[in-house]
């Protein structure tokens, strides 16, 4: 099969179609976009589940390749942009932002980035991906530009996202300095064996910290409430769901099976990471008790997440690893319904406050058990999906003899729960429906929360699918093929 | 051969056990009747119960689900149901609970859909506790029963509803964690190749190759803590006595009678049989924790005004007497250990049932607000009366039974604490014998006169506190009745 039609290319082409339809079609016909992109992007996912199931060619030179890990995840970033689209078409849009489309269209390519991302196999390529994500985004965030938040939060993702990509390219600089090349594959042949040099461990340094403001990681991350909650909601999912995991794939491959593999690295950044972990998890869990906006509880919650992932890719391990992509996954599928219901609320009332929730269960039950299963996954009980996702942290972490990281993992899971009950309470013990004003969501959308809530019981009593998933994206990659010869 | 085709056949019971209340809470989501639906749901869990009994009484107990498989997987849980002696009297508790909870619930509640749902799977996660054998599914189930009961509580508690209902569930949520961490340290004490998350075969794993003394206390020690959590141990009780005292009567009746004997079933099962080394190392620390709850407790019981409060207190304060069992050693002691959770469960439900119901009757459960029941209401006096006495542990009553077979089973190892637990039925006696004497006898109380009291009216309104009445005369006479079908479990549990 041709490796020019993989999800990337068509990605962008769909993405430019949206904007060429924008300018064709007479003023009559343009209330079909939404319509028509919500269906491309269905039908993109479709075709990258297929084509994920596919044995690919490893193609561009040794610029991407196509592996398991990347497999796992183009799917993965598609269905994140049917959600996005899913949240993008409910927008209400004013006057002055009546260019839909771009609203619409720009998300394509933000993925289109990722999935290159979920391929590289090449720093540089690591950049070019990376930058086609955020200018996007950066976009996106300040869409709403007559609201001063959302330009606020615009601004601030810039300014952030510039310091964060300046880290990543002197890291990669140092990198080539140091190895001489900046491919995953070599990197790795040219440096086993040895103590890493000063340089190496610098650049090293210097990548995880331009990853670390993507992922939300504490002490990098006080950009993402505000731009969380001043965003358009789908962008906010965007960067909660999409942008976070995308950080996570490239931790997990450099980490995991290419370029930074190295038992001398890991001496010095395992514990570093651990570290990151343990802060990350703390912050993120405490500075959510206090939150009453569902998009900055979402973010410190998020936050929070991060953490837990971070403390299993600490343990550098081929289980470590296998559980990020699984909690990410599970992650996903927790997240995303949320989001798709913060935007009904902020399209009824305005903004994302918890006690718009008052009552909901009353009103409308089937919305508040689907959400209220998607909170409680996310919180980590059992036997829902996010329970067994949190499972395998502590578990991999017990393996590994992290005991500091177990305790604080443990100690937060517990005190999570303080702030995922915050919106179970409102929806079900806070005021009688009398007194709440009549708000429905519509048909369709119970009915997506109401699966979604199911799908979090469902997986979570048989969660073998995504074992499946995790699996694949363990097969051995192509680096580690070469590193065998 | 035949019988034995049959009791295959039988094994469906097992999941039926859990279908029953899952469909319940479907059709009551859907729009039946949500008492009736409650109601009956729980009654026709019994014919399912009566063919597990059956099959256990013959075979001595009964598996469903796929083979045990040490295939080394990524995670490899498995749905296994089983139901052994020890079991059998905490499902059929669980069932008897559950239905005189239904019966004591009212149909007229506000929201009482979501009220309905929520009893029935507090119900629902005692009892998969209770009958899984997969570690994943044993934690689960119990964990199912904990945001149902921070609902119950938050909406249709009274008093300090919020605060108690928050103290509750972070308190069991962290119980819960380091139970989970102590179930993961089991598991993987042992070598990867026979890796399983089912106990029976764990059990056997970890008894043939035993792990070293310091390994099993610091598992030992995890397991307290996580289990003693759930059971109101000394120090980590604070959540109890106010989440019961706040809680709406059925609730308080499924938390105390059936949830609560989920941590004393896990010891049992898993702490006792899995790491009975480690248990003896920490037997000291074990012996300190119940000594603060029977006297502690027990103090602090005395000091009640609310009856609903004392019952809370006193309920708690009778887990110290049960770890005495557990410590104790004796197949004796752990009969009694398993006796005195049966009676503790049906006369703490039926204590919680009657305060409940004073409650909605007269308006307040102050106890110096309630002089003259007896004349008001002799049939919840009468009730009232046998809660009361078989919380002290009067003898013809299951708790009697238990107690004492606790303190002949505990009396050669551990003689000072069997005096500290006497001076509990001391303490207890005192503070219930106060509290019913304030409550029965006197003048009627202006609350009573001015409420126009009503007593309990006919069969149907008074069957759910019979139903319990005679179990407890029954197990209290005949206590084989529990410990018939557990002697061969439990002397299999305490073989070195």
């Amino acid at each position: 099969m041709s490796p020019w039609i993989c999800p990337e290319v068509l990605l962008v082409l769909a993405g430019v179609a949206l904007i060429l339809m924008d300018a064709l079609l007479s003023p009559g016909k343009r209330s079909l976009l939404p319509g028509i992109a919500l269906v491309t992007s269905c039908v993109l996912l479709a075709g990258t589940i297929w084509q994920s199931g596919q044995p690919m060619p490893s193609s561009w030179g040794n610029l991407f390749v196509t592996d398991g890990l990347s497999s796992v995840f183009k799917p993965f970033f598609v269905l994140c942009l049917v959600g996005v689209t899913l949240i993008s078409v409910r927008t209400p849009m004013g006057r002055e932002e009546a260019v839909r489309s771009e609203f619409l269209a720009l998300p394509f390519f933000s993925t289109a980035g990722l999935c290159l991302l979920a391929s590289a196999h090449d720093f540089l390529a690591i950049f070019v991906a990376l930058e086609l994500v955020a200018i996007s985004l950066y976009l996106l965030v300040a869409f709403q530009r007559t609201q001063v938040r959302s330009l606020e939060a615009g601004m601030k993702l810039l300014v952030m996202g510039g310091l964060s990509t300046g880290f990543l390219v002197m890291g990669i600089a140092w990198l080539y300095a140091a190895a001489g090349t900046t491919e995953f594959t070599r990197i790795l042949l040219e440096q086993a064996g040895r103590p890493a040099s000063l340089a190496l461990l610098l650049a090293v340094g210097l990548i995880v910290t331009g990853l670390a403001f993507k992922i939300a990681a504490v002490p990098f991350h006080a950009w993402a409430p505000d731009v969380y909650e001043g965003a358009p909601t789908s962008i906010t999912a965007f960067l909660a769901v999409a942008s976070k995991a995308a950080g996570f794939v490239l931790l997990v491959r450099i980490f995991g099976f290419g370029a930074f593999a190295l038992d001398s690295v890991a001496l010095v950044f395992r514990p570093v990471l651990l570290t990151l972990g343990i802060a990350t998890v703390t912050l993120g869990t405490l500075a959510a008790l206090p939150q009453r906006n569902l998009k900055r509880l979402l973010a410190y919650s998020g936050i929070a997440h991060a953490g837990i992932m971070l403390l299993a890719l600490g343990t550098l391990g081929e289980a470590g690893m296998g559980t990020v992509v699984g909690y990410l996954w599970a992650y996903l599928l927790a997240s995303l319904p949320v989001f798709i219901a913060i935007q009904e609320v902020e399209r009824i009332y305005g903004n994302a406050d918890v006690r718009h929730l008052d009552g909901l269960a009353q009103k409308d039950p089937g919305t508040a058990l689907g959400l209220t299963l998607c909170f409680l996954s996310m919180a980590g009980l059992p036997p829902l999906l996010g329970f067994s996702a949190k499972l395998s942290v502590l578990s991999t972490l017990w393996n590994a003899g992290e005991i500091p990281g177990l305790v604080v993992g443990v100690i937060m899971a517990v005190v999570g729960l303080g702030f995922y009950l915050v919106p179970i309470r409102a929806m079900y013990w806070e005021r009688e429906a009398d007194s709440v004003p009549i708000c429905r969501f519509p048909r369709f959308l119970v009915w997506i929360l109401l699966v979604a809530g199911l799908l979090q019981l469902l997986l979570g009593l048989q969660p073998r699918p995504l074992i499946r998933l995790v699996e694949r994206s363990l097969a051995p990659s192509v680096s580690a093929i070469i590193q065998d010869k | 051969m035949e019988a034995r085709g049959v009791a295959m056949t039988l094994t469906w019971a097992l999941p039926l056990l859990l279908l029953l209340p899952t469909l319940g809470v479907v059709a009551i989501a859907l729009g039946s009747d949500p008492r009736k639906t409650a109601l009956g749901v729980s009654l026709l869990n019994f014919i399912p119960a009566f063919l597990v009994s059956g099959v256990v009484l013959r075979e001595g107990e009964i598996l469903f689900g796929p083979e045990v498989s040490t295939l080394r997987e990524v995670f490899p849980i498995q749905f296994r149901l089983g139901c052994d002696g020890l079991s059998l009297p905490l499902v059929w508790l669980t069932l008897v609970v559950t239905l005189a909870a239904m019966g004591v619930a009212r149909g007229e509640v506000k929201r009482s859909k979501e009220y309905f749902i929520c009893l029935l799977l507090v119900g629902l996660g005692g009892l998969g506790a209770f009958l899984s054998v997969d570690l994943f599914y044993f934690f689960s189930f119990h964990e199912v029963a904990l945001i149902p009961s921070f609902l119950l509580i938050g909406i249709w508690g009274q008093g300090d509803r919020t605060g108690a209902a928050w103290r509750m569930t972070i308190y069991l949520m962290l119980g819960s964690l380091l139970l989970l961490l102590g179930l993961l340290g089991l598991v993987f004490a042992v070598p990867e190749i026979s890796r399983t998350l089912d106990w029976r075969v764990l059990t056997e794993t970890l008894r043939a190759q035993p792990l070293g003394v310091k390994h099993q206390t610091i598992l030992a020690a995890l397991l307290l803590v996580g289990f003693g959590t759930l059971v109101s141990l000394v120090p980590f009780h604070s959540w109890a006595p106010g989440g019961y005292a706040s809680a709406p009567a059925p609730a308080a009746m499924l938390h105390a009678g059936v949830l609560k004997k989920f941590g004393l079933y896990g010891l049992l099962r898993l702490a006792l049989s899995m790491t009975p080394l480690g248990w003896k190392e920490i037997s000291w620390v074990v012996g300190l924790m119940l000594a603060g709850n029977i006297l502690y407790l027990g103090m602090a019981s005395l000091a009640q005004r609310d009856f609903r409060w004392l019952l809370g207190f006193s309920s708690a304060m009778h887990m110290g007497t049960l770890f005495l069992g557990l410590i104790g050693g004796t197949v004796l002691g752990l009969g009694g250990a398993l006796v005195l959770m049966v009676g503790h469960g049906l006369s703490a439900a039926l204590g919680f049932a009657v305060a409940g119901e004073i409650g909605h009757r007269t308006g307040t459960t102050w106890m110096q607000d309630l002089g003259g029941l007896a004349k008001k209401a002799p049939k919840l006096w009468f009730y009232l009366m046998i809660a009361g006495m078989a919380s002290i542990g009067l003898p013809g009553m299951a708790n009697f039974a238990g107690e004492i077979m606790i303190f002949f089973g505990a009396w050669s190892t551990h003689p000072i604490l069997v005096g500290i637990a006497a001076w509990g039925v001391v303490l207890s006696s005192v503070a219930m014998l106060r509290a019913i004497r304030s409550i029965s006898s006197g003048p009627v109380s202006s609350a009573m006169t001015a409420q126009q009291t009503s007593d309990l009216q006919g069969a149907r309104e008074v069957w759910p506190y019979a139903l319990l009445t005679i179990l407890l005369f029954a197990i209290g006479f005949i206590p084989n009745l529990v410990l018939g079908p557990a002697r061969p479990v439990l002397e299999r549990l305490i073989q070195p």
